[in-house]
């Protein structure tokens, strides 16, 4: 993949604690426009902490370093502005909201978004062509755009949906929190095709997973290993397999 | 004079016309009653005190206009400080309704009416006595044999500053007839009043109805509704309140007839300092009835909202299917939620069902929200709408969804998180 000298995501050093409790301890990452970075790691080392922290989750609290996007700082941003700035968390565990339907809470994201970038708001007709087209492409039935967000959705089904408000808001850095976990092969595909046709020279990708499978059919540029807080090893593609194949004690070890 | 309820006394024994014979069972109970306290198990939560704090006359004559609701097409009885307002007022009616005022009701009216006066509504209510004595006026409808009336018909009462106002109204549903009412109240200036209705729904009629409890401020307002259910009647009633310095509403049902239906749903919303106090009491006098009561609220900041809400299976109602849900948002640690639903069963072949819950704004669906670009005000309102919304979407009248949505955003935009 091209990739320019820009840097999209630039986090230093960055440590991060909840409820009093350190669990991003100095993390640092680059990501460049148009490059695909998978995260990989042991249950706990703090890859969902991540995102939280870079989306601005209440509780999630900074202690050093920073992070920006397009070289704005992100950590000084309400959760709200960092997504209008192209922020997107596909979370892990999707929330449910019963009473407010899909439909329209993605189109209110949209136009959200749309004003802050200074743009007019789409037309109800519009919204629902856009809507009914990233429906279809990541598959799920069209009643899904009425019904209440993820609101008694499957676990599938809910990974489906951030996909498409992915699709929708389209931005500039997406984090896809084990968009992948709980997924049956053919759901594997629709998610990785619907992240693949979204890649642009642009846009940029950090898929946090705990299977290779999926980047057999997303071709990372970077794989990272995140344990207790900060990444310790990064290559290309293949330290994915070499992780699947060997777990990730040995590199654990070799850093005590 | 020492107090509201000596004053209505007092005056009540002016009061002479047709009704006198109804009304003079309401004075001798009232001349019996006290003044509640927070002793008087009805009135716990809610006290009375304000209504002798307030300056208010029932000479106060205003000219208001009042704001017509696009769409509904609605037969309009419009009442200023409790006095008719014939220009604001419907004139034509559809055939097979009938519409008289108290003032003018003519005999076989005035036959009807006495029969139906303060019997649909029970005499514990304090404050329907107090309506029964001094109403003055108020609206008699009338729904023929197997008519559908299409046009809803609205009734307005709006308060202004000083007043006080009292008015009534008496609905009678023949058999296998159709219509909708709406009960509006208006006005959040400092006045009092008493709004009561009492619906007898034959055998087979059915009746949509609505009561839009919406004044806020100031304003004392105190009422009820009440239906006498015949066999297979069937009520689907929507009663919105959004609470005042004094907001009181009464509902009862009574299934008089087996196998009828009533489903009430209940949305109130509550901010500053309101109170808001409902009691509905549900009679399941006779088998096979029906009853599905979904009250939903979300309370603000220092507000306060009571929920006394009870259904009654007698020994002989078998086969009832009765559910009495409450939930409610509370929204600041300040607010205060008293609920108590209640079921009461004396049959022993019935289903039953109710709960009552209260619950947090969601604060990880919020920022769910925020992280899709809305800001949190507009999150708190979706996520607000999204706990009422069900409810509204089950309006049988769409125009009036439509028309109430807006002010219920209008309402949470208020709202703050405490
Ligand atoms: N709200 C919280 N309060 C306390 N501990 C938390 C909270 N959220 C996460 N943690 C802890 O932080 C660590 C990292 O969690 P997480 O980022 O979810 O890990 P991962 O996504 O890599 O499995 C875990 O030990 C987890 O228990
Ligand atoms: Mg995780």
């Amino acid at each position: 993949m091209m990739s320019s000298e820009k840097v999209l995501l630039k986090i230093d050093n960055l440590s991060a604690k909840v409820e009093e409790k350190s669990i991003l301890k100095g993390l640092s990452l680059e990501v460049k426009p148009g490059e695909v970075h998978a995260i990989m790691g042991p249950n706990g080392a703090g890859k969902s902490t991540l995102g939280y922290v870079l989306s601005g989750r209440e509780g999630y609290e900074v202690q050093s370093g920073s992070a920006t996007l397009d070289g704005v700082d992100l950590l000084e941003m309400e959760a709200e502005e960092r997504a209008r700035a192209g922020l997107f968390l596909a979370f892990q565990y999707p929330v449910e909201i019963p009473g407010v339907s899909n439909l329209e809470f993605m189109k209110a994201s949209v136009d959200a978004q749309r004003e802050a970038r200074g743009e007019t708001s789409l037309s109800s007709a519009e919204f629902l062509r856009l809507a009914k087209a990233a429906c279809k492409q990541v598959d799920l039935p069209l009643a899904f755009l009425k019904r209440g967000v993820n609101e008694g959705f499957s676990g599938g089904e809910k990974k489906r949906n951030e996909l498409m408000q992915m699709l929708l808001l389209q931005p500039k850095l997406c984090i896809l929190d084990e968009s992948d976990s709980g997924l049956d092969i053919d759901a594997l595909q629709v998610v990785a095709e619907g992240v693949n046709s979204q890649r642009t020279e642009d846009r940029s990708f950090i898929i946090v997973t705990h299977y290779q499978r999926l980047l057999d059919y997303i071709k990372p540029d970077y794989v990272h290993v995140l344990a207790d807080g900060k990444i310790i090893r990064s290559g290309d593609a293949s330290l994915a397999l070499e992780l699947e194949e060997q777990g990730y004690a040995w590199l654990t070890e070799k850093e005590a | 004079m020492s107090n509201w309820l000596e004053s209505a006394v007092t005056r009540a024994e002016t009061v002479s016309d047709w009704l006198s014979p109804k009304r003079e069972a309401s004075l001798a109970l009232l001349r019996e009653a006290k003044v509640p306290t927070r002793k008087t198990e009805a009135w716990k939560y809610t006290p009375v005190r304000a209504i002798d704090q307030v300056t208010v006359s029932t000479e106060v004559s205003a000219s208001v206009q009042v704001e017509s609701i696009d769409d509904l097409n609605s037969v309009d009885l419009v009442f200023i400080n409790g006095e008719f307002d014939a220009a604001q007022s419907s004139s034509e009616l559809p055939a097979g309704l009938t519409v008289s005022r108290l003032v003018d009701a003519d005999d076989s009216a005035r036959a009807w009416a006495l029969s139906a006066f303060s019997n649909i509504k029970p005499d514990r209510h304090l404050f329907g006595l107090v309506n029964d004595v001094l109403a003055t006026d108020g609206a008699l409808i009338d729904v023929a044999e197997g008519v559908e009336i299409e046009q809803p018909i609205r009734i307005v009462s709006l308060l202004t500053q000083g007043a006080e106002a009292h008015t009534r109204v008496l609905v009678r549903l023949a058999e296998r007839s159709k219509v909708a009412i709406v009960e509006q109240f208006l006005g959040n200036e400092a006045s009092y009043n008493t709004g009561f209705a009492e619906y007898d729904v034959a055998a087979e009629a059915e009746l949509e109805h609505y009561r839009f409890a919406t004044q806020v401020n100031e304003a004392l307002s105190i009422g009820g509704s009440h239906f006498n259910l015949g066999e297979k009647a069937q009520l689907n009633s929507t009663l919105i309140g959004f609470g005042s310095k004094l907001s009181r509403v009464d509902v009862d049902v009574t299934h008089a007839g087996s196998h009828a239906f009533a489903k009430m749903n209940v949305i109130y919303l509550l901010d500053g300092k309101e109170l808001f106090d409902l009691h509905s009491t549900v009679e399941h006098a006779v088998p096979h009835g029906t009853t599905e009561e979904n009250v939903r609220g979300i309370v603000a900041d220092h507000a306060k909202v009571v929920f006394n809400g009870r259904i009654h299976i007698h020994r002989n109602a078998q086969k009832t299917l009765a559910e009495l849900n409450n939930r409610n948002l509370l929204m600041s640690r300040t607010a205060e939620i008293n609920t108590k639903p209640e079921l009461e069963i004396y049959a022993d072949d019935v289903r039953c069902a109710h709960g009552a819950t209260i619950a947090e704004l969601d604060k990880k669906a919020l920022y769910y929200m925020q992280s899709r670009g809305l800001s949190r005000s507009q999150a708190q309102v979706m996520l607000n709408f999204g706990f009422i919304n069900e409810l509204v979407e089950q309006m049988p009248n769409q125009v009036l969804a439509e028309w109430l949505r807006p002010q219920l955003k209008a309402r949470f935009a208020q709202m703050e998180v405490g």
